[in-house]
């Protein structure tokens, strides 16, 4: 998969490697047992810090996305999220609220907002059907 | 032996002068193991001062410099069988061979790394038989890196390492720091690195301090201060008369647009903005380079 850093978004840069795995995870790029690229390889490919790229791959094993085999690198895991219904909920509703606000500083109004979430939502479930 | 939670670099109030110039006038800093630390200021703000004293190639007027907890002056040997350094101009014995100056450079060295020096030889397409006198200023300092990275010291301290090289030798350079020096022990492995070209080091600067006039202006986690220093960009259909924005680095305004600098305090700025209507509305953080420049308004500033 090809990554794509960009120092000016604001996020850290950890955080938009681990955003960008799950997202590749949840489109079907990854699949259930693909290795991910090793830290060392990927380090010299974006020219960031290795500790960067390990840092993110810590915060994905502890969100159950990847395990870690000794010796042989990261991998995708099934995707059991340890986290339960209401916290799953919790950490949801902060980024949808994000969106309800961004949708109406650009005055797009209730209906469009829903028909583009379902819209996105079928996107994903057609690519993870078309990558499997 | 220092434990891992001991500072690699600790300087405190460290003053150099020059007859009447004082090059360094009480700067601090402190470096934790494994981290890839940026030493940024402009030409002459006393980047280059502060390295010699870590080398004990100068000797501070007053302050404190250790390294791996060790006084450089006291136990200079102790100390530079631990580290590495690439300067800014690197000077070898024209006469010798790139073999000639790797064998004389390892034979001040406990531990030498055989097959890095050959990856590397072979990475840069280095001919072990070329006289140094015939290769190019990229050359020159492809051969000084290996010669720090072959013996895997805990700390590479780099001055100005790729100024004056082509870009494609400056990505090869920050790759082999990545990549052969830090990826052999990341724990164990310390960069300190003084540059002005900035963005190159970019991705891999987890820490920095600013210096001018011998004197720390900013020091800061890179993550962190890409989240306090932000750009705002905003259009409006009607100039607001009294666009007094509290607290704002610095507001540029050019017809029905402006451009603010926010300190931390983006949140409110943005909000502020918001509540103006604005046509379109833009924030994005600032690169560490950017940081840099903008530090000088925050000298300004405080004076």
């Amino acid at each position: 998969m090809v990554f794509q850093i960009d120092f000016k978004s604001g996020k850290p840069v950890y955080l938009q490697l681990v955003d960008q795995i799950r997202y590749a995870a949840a489109s079907g790029a990854l699949r259930l047992g693909d290795p991910l690229p090793g830290i060392r390889p990927l380090a010299e490919e974006l020219r960031v810090n290795r500790n960067t790229i390990a840092k993110a791959y810590t915060e994905l094993e502890n969100q159950g996305v990847i395990e870690t085999v000794p010796g042989k690198g990261c991998f995708l895991k099934e995707n059991t999220s340890p986290f339960t219904k209401q916290v799953k909920h919790k950490l949801l509703l902060t980024e949808i609220d994000e969106a309800v606000v961004t949708a109406h500083h650009l005055q797009v109004d209730r209906e469009a907002f829903l028909a583009l979430v379902r819209e996105r939502v079928d996107y994903f479930e057609r690519k993870s059907q078309e990558n499997t | 032996m220092s434990n891992s939670t001991n500072p690699v670099i600790e300087i405190k109030d460290l003053r150099r002068s020059y007859g009447k110039h004082d090059a360094v006038n009480g700067l601090s800093l402190s470096v934790r193991p494994g981290r890839c630390y940026g030493f940024f200021g402009r030409n002459g703000a006393g980047k280059t001062t502060t390295i010699k004293c870590l080398l004990n190639l100068l000797r501070p007027n007053s302050g404190t410099v250790n390294v791996f907890g060790l006084n450089p002056q006291r136990e200079e040997v102790a100390v530079k069988a631990r580290l590495a350094y690439v300067p800014d101009m690197v000077a070898f014995y024209p006469w010798m061979s790139v073999r000639d100056t790797l064998e004389y450079l390892a034979s001040f060295r406990r531990h030498w790394n055989r097959e890095l020096e050959a990856d590397l030889l072979n990475r840069f397409q280095l001919d072990p038989l070329k006289k140094t006198s015939s290769l190019s200023k990229g050359q020159r300092t492809q051969l000084a890196l290996i010669g720090a990275i072959a013996p895997e010291p805990e700390l590479l301290v780099l001055d100005e390492p790729t100024s004056g090289l082509d870009p494609i030798v400056r990505r090869e350079f920050i790759e082999t720091v990545i990549g052969a020096y830090q990826s052999g022990d990341p724990e164990h492995r310390t960069v300190f690195v003084s540059t002005h070209l900035i963005s190159e080091f970019e991705g891999l600067i987890d820490e920095f301090t600013i210096i001018e006039g011998g004197r720390e202006l900013l020091t800061m986690e890179s993550d962190q201060a890409r989240d306090r220093f932000r750009k705002i960009r905003a259009r409006f259909a009607q100039m607001p008369t009294a666009l007094n924005l509290p607290g704002a680095l610095s507001v540029k305004q050019n017809g029905r647009e402006v451009e603010v600098l926010a300190n931390g305090n983006s949140e409110a700025l943005l909000e502020f903005l918001k509540a103006r209507s604005p046509e379109e509305l833009r924030c994005e953080s600032l690169t560490l380079e950017e940081i840099f420049v903008a530090s000088n308004i925050l000298k300004k500033g405080n004076a």
